[in-house]
């Protein structure tokens, strides 16, 4: 045992034999993907790079962040009324929530988009007005349920449902002791909602959301199916036409590989911040804190 | 009937199911008197504590704080709940303060302290937090207002959790096992300043397992066993020549 000194000696982990063989067959079978990729001419790569910033291509982009932002947005405003009706004391606004969690969630979306789309076949004109009066006025639901505002519809109902799971998740993680001192102190039930609950069930809340949020961005292809010219949609409308099927299917993956990617950066981040710990600690407080000005034993 | 700081039961009951936790409960606390509630737990004392704010509702007898009927108004034939903004107005009335502190993660010391005045009673925000000042120093944490909860050792979370109770300007202040939370070093500084508090008249109702609190601050002591009250009288009479048999037993224990 000669050479360095034994006590300063690094320590070094424990590689297997497996780590080695693993990182071969990864290299191997990485070289055998990207070189049969790049060589089949069948992918069509110039295809692919003279779509991808395509006019019709980059506005169905628009039109999927477009939908993502706004269904994501009332999804979460709707989800949240949801929940605290879920939660409500009063019965049947529990159950009136309930049931629509149960219904939203229980059906696949596609079925619904679908619906929404053809709701005119169940009812062919939607009236706002005083039951029993002639107050009121009528319009037609084809007219009103134009395959934007139905996959709008769609989608926003949807999410809302699993929003309002997520949010009443995030309130069950609030201690039953913050809600009895919040009542000790005589808190109305909004106030204790919006300054003791909803602040500290963020924590919980804000990372599923952002899940949500890029589910919800791969989601809208689905809205594809009613002519609704998005991103896949509009990559289906040139295939149709010039039979490039791959390499625009290509396209609108890399856009929706691209912008996940995105999302998950932020989304991470947000993560880390509320994982910890569910006690806001600001940056600017903890360093005035380590010392203790007054003479109490700490 | 005036703000008056007192506490008057009589055959408080409360079951959890099957299980009757308090059986014919009366309870006579005068305005100003420091009263502590002690025995085993599953005894009822929290819960009997817990009914004196509202966090647990009685199940029937008469109880009356400040008073007044306590979360109920009566009339010929029943006790009707009062409807939640009256509750709340009652209970603002009542301080109490939590083994587990249950100070607000999301707000600084002194923002948990202004909670009450400033969201509950809508006073103004600059004399709300004068106050919060002033209340904090006087549990010694007068430079830890901008701390989180988190920041703070249980001790003086404890202090700030009383500190909160205290803007309110309640008549009666619930202690709910306030130290029983608590690293054993830390205890004096609570009991300390619940010690300052008693002198200033308040009414003090403390579920303890502190007898040494008990004899040295408390006017009054209760023994609870199985819900029941099982004696009740002067702290130190009680401490020092127990009655019953049950109690003797138990401070044999402790003691």
């Amino acid at each position: 045992m000669s050479g360095l000194d034994s006590a300063l000696k690094p320590r070094l982990k424990r590689r297997s034999t497996f780590e080695y063989v693993s990182w071969v067959v990864c290299i191997l079978v990485g070289i055998g993907v990207l070189s049969s990729v790049a060589t089949n001419p069948n992918f069509k790569w110039d295809v692919v790079a003279k779509y991808f910033t395509h006019e019709s291509i980059l506005r169905g982009l628009m039109l999927t962040i477009f939908l993502t932002v706004a269904s994501m947005a009332l999804g979460t405003l709707l989800g949240l009324g949801l929940a605290i009706m879920r939660a409500s004391t009063i019965k049947p606004i529990a159950a009136v929530a309930g049931v629509y969690i149960t219904i939203f969630r229980g059906t696949p979306v596609l079925v619904q988009l679908i619906f929404w789309f053809n709701l005119s076949a169940l009812y062919p004109n939607l009236s706002i007005g005083i039951p029993f009066t002639d107050i009121g006025t009528a319009i037609d639901t084809n007219a009103l349920m134009g395959p934007i505002t139905a996959a709008l519809v769609g989608l926003t109902l949807n999410e809302a449902a699993y929003m309002a799971e997520i949010i009443r998740g995030g309130f069950s993680s609030v201690g039953k002791g913050q809600i009895e001192a919040a009542d000790s102190l005589g808190m109305s039930g909004a106030m204790k909602m919006r300054k003791v609950i909803i602040p500290q069930a963020m924590p919980s809340i804000i990372p599923a959301t952002g899940n949500q949020v890029i589910g919800m961005f791969k989601g809208t292809s689905l809205v594809s199916v009613l002519g609704v010219a998005e991103l896949l949609q509009s990559a289906q409308l040139i295939y149709a036409r010039t039979y490039e099927t791959i390499p625009l299917l290509i396209v609108a993956s890399l856009w929706y590989l691209v912008m996940t990617m995105l999302l998950s950066y932020p989304q991470s981040k947000l993560e880390q911040k509320y994982s910890h710990t569910s006690a806001r600690v600001p940056r600017k407080t903890r360093k005035v804190t380590l010392t203790a000005p007054e003479g109490i034993a700490r | 009937m005036n703000a008056d700081g007192t506490i008057q039961a009589q055959k408080i009951r409360k079951s959890f199911g099957p299980k009757t936790v308090l059986k014919d409960v009366d309870l006579t606390i005068a305005s100003g008197e420091i009263c502590c509630i002690i025995g085993p737990s599953g005894s009822g004392k929290s819960t009997l504590l817990r009914c004196i704010n509202g966090l647990e509702t009685v199940d029937s007898g008469i109880l009356k704080v400040n008073g007044e009927d306590f979360g109920y108004y009566e009339t010929d034939t029943a006790y009707h709940a009062l409807p939640p903004k009256k509750l709340a107005q009652q209970r603002t009335r009542v301080g109490m303060v939590f083994q587990s502190f249950n100070l607000f993660p999301n707000m600084t010391a002194r923002e948990n302290v202004m909670a009450g005045p400033v969201l509950v009673k809508r006073a103004d925000k600059k004399q709300s937090a004068k106050q919060a000042q002033e209340l904090l120093t006087s549990v010694g944490l007068g430079a830890f207002g901008d701390r989180y909860p988190a920041e703070l050792s249980g001790g003086q979370q404890q202090r700030v959790a009383i500190a909160r109770s205290l803007a309110m300007n309640p008549e009666i202040i619930l202690f709910d096992e306030p130290t029983s939370a608590l690293d054993p070093e830390k205890v004096g500084e609570v009991l300390n300043v619940m010690q300052d508090l008693a002198k200033k008249g308040m009414t003090m109702v403390v579920v303890t397992h502190e007898m040494g609190f008990a004899r040295e601050v408390a006017d009054s002591l209760i023994f609870m066993d199985e819900g029941n009250v099982v004696e009740r009288g002067d702290a130190r009479e009680v401490l020092t020549n127990p009655k019953e048999p049950r109690t003797q037993a138990f401070l044999k224990q402790v003691l």
